[in-house]
């Protein structure tokens, strides 16, 4: 498959193959891809790109997985480092952010798989979060998280969800899913449950009518073909039930973790897969450069090579900051729509599902 | 005045350089005395005063006088084949136990003994007559032929190396074969428009050339037209005088040569090429021309920067990039930046680096820091320390002299040292022309002269962030006398002060302007400002895709420069990464040491290892080089 195959194929509409996307990744000249990634981007969003106002709270690093990528967790809840936030220094943590002025609208919450909390304690978390300010959105637990949840309070993932999202849940962030291919997931995170379950919880949450994001872990063990072949079954799940809002390419961070004899991708890497997934996934709106992850320079970067979406303010990230990740730990709103004009695109201020939208303030005139 | 007496070589290659002279420029032929003879006869010629000025090879100058200077812009060059200076035999060159040296030239002589012992190989050499050379090779008895003859002895022989392609893949250079020499004031600036110009008339007529040629030598029309548009090329810019340096360096480091490795040209009219205007185009005509190596008017170049995409920029930087450097080669050097005081008197708003001399925390290095810092450059590999420090006015230029010589007769380290701002400081503190002070600088050990202080090349701008820094004047005409002094430099570039496009535009186009007179930068390096801890409040877009798209403008408009290098130092490993997109072929500094940025926010650290990672992870070849981009 040459590259002006491709090309034609993203011109004409079609959705690409396997072939395709080894040919993007493939291809010598990653501005080319690039070029034609952000055509894709372009024609979907133009100059738009996306941020909100969001806080992360990560209630507990306690996790039986043992992820051999992870830096956060601990197994053992007496373990040194460990912690379980209660509830209330949670709603505090969201309470602090308004009180100091901050109009958070989205709350992100994920955090270990910890097999000593009842089930009450997530359905509480989201309550009350809702409680304390009734608009904000709750986007909480990765798939990985509510699989868990099904089997270890007994309950399908379809009632875990319907009670989740009783409490106040409205969408699914798009963690856990790793790189689908079972090889991959038996070396680096054996204990997480299988790219079909993730699909599954996935594929219920939006017949729930609960949206969500999607991910990929890139940069371990996998191979090229085996990234590809993860961005297609996302293509395949947002065919079946088009409930993926964003897509976002997460590159593996070294520090502190038991796969840390390798380097980190390259910011070259990034940009490519950035771009990839702009070109395979036509039918996913969005895609995320997070800011948090792939650092700030290269996420503006990537604003030309696919990605139409910075996240959000954050403020308090702890995952990737635990593993070496050197960018801030939070972006205040006008920081970001500073960083987005100097890239030569308009900063547009969204809701958690895209729904609403107001253009950026203007920056003070320097 | 009497006519200058002009002896070149007679080979096909010569003819585009002496066409003018032999055609009609009416002036040249009162001026100009011609006389066709073999490159050693031209030597000699030189040598006995019996010409003026010879076209001939750089190399050959054990008849010559010490002192010699070099016609500016013209050279028979190459960047790779030259297909007239080959090794041929019957056997491969390292069965080769004799290799015959065809007496009609010298230099190659150098230049086959060269690669053949840079190959671990040590054969005996015998000399031959140039008519008779292809017929006495034979079994493990090969030949290095040159000229017109090895088009068609190249297709007799199993096993045939051209030493142009050989030189430039070890190298990274290109290969100077011949120029217009002659002693220091032989020819005027006048005469030198007129041999320029000459050339430019044979350039325009190489095809009828090509054709005459074949015509009486009995050779295929196609491969006279080929060699003049694929393998021979005439520019003497500043990568053929980096490749013409290196050559002599090395043969002088080998013993086959005992030429000093500087070279100087005579003096020259500023002869800038400027952009042809050309008939209103579309943002992408500019673009396609800049690709191509199309010379960009100041306007294109203004239009470029405020109207052209990322990519766009970043496609048209890469494609000139591929066409400079074909090879996917990333260079970079390991060196260390020595900054051996803080105590300054220029007070430069946007610098959190130095202290005002009197200040509890200034420093000047001992001797014994010093010798420590060196040793571990060397014990790490390290070829070269980039010296800069304040502007002290507790350091005369004898300070200066004792270092150098002190660190040239303990370390084997090439010195680059003391940016135009230092160097201007000392010739006002000695009260000394500026070229006084680079010679003595140079007499003590100075290599080359770092790009540094240029900031933004506009008065206007340099008044308000660093007032009492050297003017613009200053920092081109201490650039100048370098390079006429044989000095190589680098320029530099720090944007984010609130500059407009003409600022940017504007640097560059002075920096065009210069390296057409002198061909003496090697590279250009820009970064963005970094604020933190200055007294400079950061109030321009400093972010990386300002830094991409700057990059792929300074690739694009500085068309004469062989090298951009990306500041991974400042801009980060990933972004710097990326610039090698966006038309960078350099990575900089496998830095042990850098104080004046990491003191203004910018920490990051690169082993050579970690370096070579991130070029092959962006799919180039790491290489390292020295100063004017030699491959080592």
């Amino acid at each position: 498959m040459s590259f002006s195959d491709v090309c034609r194929k993203v011109r004409s509409g079609d959705p690409l193959s396997l072939a395709d996307g080894l040919a993007l990744y493939q291809h010598p000249n990653l501005l080319e891809v690039g070029t034609l990634a952000n055509e894709a981007r372009e024609r979907l969003h133009g100059d738009r790109t996306y941020f909100n106002r969001n806080l992360h709270i990560n209630p507990t690093n306690v996790c039986v997985a043992a992820c051999r990528l992870c830096s956060f967790s601990r197994r053992d809840a007496r373990a040194a480092g460990a912690f379980v936030l209660t509830v209330e220094q949670a709603v505090d943590k969201l309470r602090a952010r308004l009180a100091g002025g901050d109009r958070v609208t989205e709350v992100h919450i994920v955090g270990g798989l910890h097999d000593g909390l009842p089930f009450e304690y997530f359905t509480d978390l989201v309550w009350r979060l809702k409680a304390v300010e009734p608009g904000i959105s709750i986007k909480a637990f990765s798939a990985v998280e509510i699989f868990f949840f099904h089997r270890l309070y007994h309950l399908s993932i379809e009632e875990i969800l319907r009670r989740l999202q009783a409490a106040g849940l409205d969408s699914l962030p798009g963690g856990g899913a790793e790189i689908f291919s079972p090889r991959v997931r038996t070396a680096i995170c054996p204990n997480k449950c299988g790219a079909d379950e993730w699909l599954d919880v996935h594929r219920t949450a939006h017949r729930l009518g609960i949206k969500s994001n999607c991910t990929m872990l890139f940069g371990t063990v996998e191979t090229l073909t085996e990234r590809v072949e993860h961005l297609l079954r996302l293509r395949e799940l947002q065919d079946e039930t088009g409930g993926l809002l964003a897509f976002i390419p997460l590159p593996f961070h070294p520090e502190n973790n038991a796969l840390g004899d390798r380097p980190a991708p390259s910011a070259a890497e990034a940009l490519r897969t950035c771009a990839v997934a702009r070109l395979m996934l036509h039918n996913v709106p969005h895609i995320k450069a997070y800011w948090v992850s792939l650092g700030l320079a290269t996420a503006q970067t990537a604003l030309w090579f696919g990605a139409d979406d910075f996240d959000g303010t954050v403020s308090e990230e702890r995952i990737y900051h635990q593993a070496g990740a050197h960018s801030p730990q939070a972006l205040a709103p006008e920081a970001i729509a500073r960083i987005v004009r100097e890239a030569g695109r308009v900063p547009v201020e969204r809701d958690t599902l895209y729904g609403r939208f107001s253009p950026a303030a203007k920056q003070e005139a320097i | 005045m009497p006519r200058l007496r002009l002896t070149a070589v007679s080979f096909l290659n010569a003819r585009p350089i002496v066409y003018g002279i032999e055609r009609g420029l009416a002036l040249a032929n009162n001026r100009f005395d011609l006389r066709f003879d073999l490159p050693s006869r031209c030597a000699a010629a030189i040598a006995s005063g019996d010409a003026d000025l010879a076209l001939m090879p750089l190399g050959s100058f054990a008849d010559a006088p010490d002192e010699f200077r070099i016609v500016p812009g013209i050279a028979i060059a190459s960047r790779g084949p030259v297909r007239t200076v080959m090794l041929m035999g019957d056997v491969p060159w390292e069965e080769m136990d004799t290799i015959l040296l065809d007496e009609a030239s010298r230099t190659s002589h150098v230049l086959v003994r060269l690669l053949t012992r840079e190959r671990g190989l040590a054969p005996s050499y015998e000399r031959a007559e140039h008519d008779r050379i292809a017929d006495l090779v034979g079994g493990r008895r090969g030949a290095l032929m040159i000229g017109d003859l090895c088009f068609s002895a190249s297709a007799r022989f199993r096993h045939v190396y051209d030493l142009g392609a050989e030189w430039t893949a070890r190298v990274g250079l290109p290969f100077v074969y011949a120029a217009w020499i002659g002693r220091p004031g032989a020819v005027s600036p006048g005469d030198v428009a007129l041999l320029q110009e000459s050339l430019a008339l044979g350039l325009a007529h190489r095809d009828e050339i090509a054709r005459d040629w074949a015509g009486e030598n009995g050779v295929d029309v196609g491969i006279c037209e080929r060699y003049f548009h694929d393998n021979i090329h005439y520019e003497f810019g500043a990568g053929e005088l980096c490749g013409a340096t290196a050559f002599l360096e090395r043969a002088r480091a080998a013993g086959l040569s005992t030429q000093k490795p500087v070279i100087r040209f005579f003096a020259n009219e500023a002869r800038s090429r400027t952009a042809a205007a050309a008939a209103p185009r579309s943002l992408d005509g500019v673009l396609a021309d800049a690709a191509a190596g199309v010379r960009l008017s100041f306007d294109d170049g203004v239009r470029l920067h405020d109207s052209a995409s990322l990519h766009d920029l970043g496609l048209a930087a890469d494609a000139r990039r591929r066409s400079l450097h074909p090879h996917g080669v990333v260079t970079y050097i390991i060196d260390r930046n020595v900054n051996y005081t803080n105590a300054c008197t220029t007070a430069c708003q946007f610098c959190n680096f130095y202290r005002p001399p009197g200040d509890s925390r200034v420093y000047t290095l001992s001797r014994a820091e010093l010798a420590q810092k060196l040793q571990e450059t060397v014990d790490m590999g390290g070829i070269q320390v980039l010296l800069q420090g304040g502007i002290n006015p507790q350091l005369g230029l004898d300070y200066y002299e004792d270092l150098f010589r002190w660190m040239k007769a303990n370390f084997s380290i090439a010195i680059h040292g003391l940016s135009p701002e230092e160097i201007r400081y000392l010739a006002e503190r000695e009260n000394l022309t500026i070229r006084a002070v680079l010679e003595r600088l140079m007499a003590a050990g100075l290599d080359s002269v770092p790009g540094g202080a240029a900031e933004i090349l506009d008065d206007e701008i340099r008044r308000r962030i660093s007032p009492r820094k050297c003017s613009v004047a200053t920092w081109l005409d201490v650039m100048r006398q370098a390079h006429s002094l044989g000095l190589r430099s680098t320029a530099t570039m720090v944007f984010g002060f609130g500059e407009k496009s003409h600022h940017i535009v504007g640097h560059f186009d002075k920096l065009r302007a210069l390296e057409d007179e002198t061909a003496g930068f090697t590279a250009f390096i820009c970064w963005s400002f970094q604020a933190e801890g200055t007294r400079l409040p950061l109030r321009d877009d400093t972010t990386a895709t300002r830094y991409l798209r700057t990059l792929a403008l300074a690739r694009l408009y500085l068309d004469n420069f062989p090298n951009v290098q990306v500041s991974w130092v400042t801009m980060g490993p990933a972004i710097g990464q990326i610039g090698l997109r966006f038309g960078g072929n350099d990575f900089g500094s496998a830095m042990i040491e850098e104080n004046v940025v990491a003191q203004a926010g910018a920490v990051f650290k690169l082993s050579s290892s970690d370096i070579e990672g991130y070029v092959r992870a962006a799919g180039f070849t790491p290489r390292r080089r020295n100063m004017r981009y030699e491959w080592l």
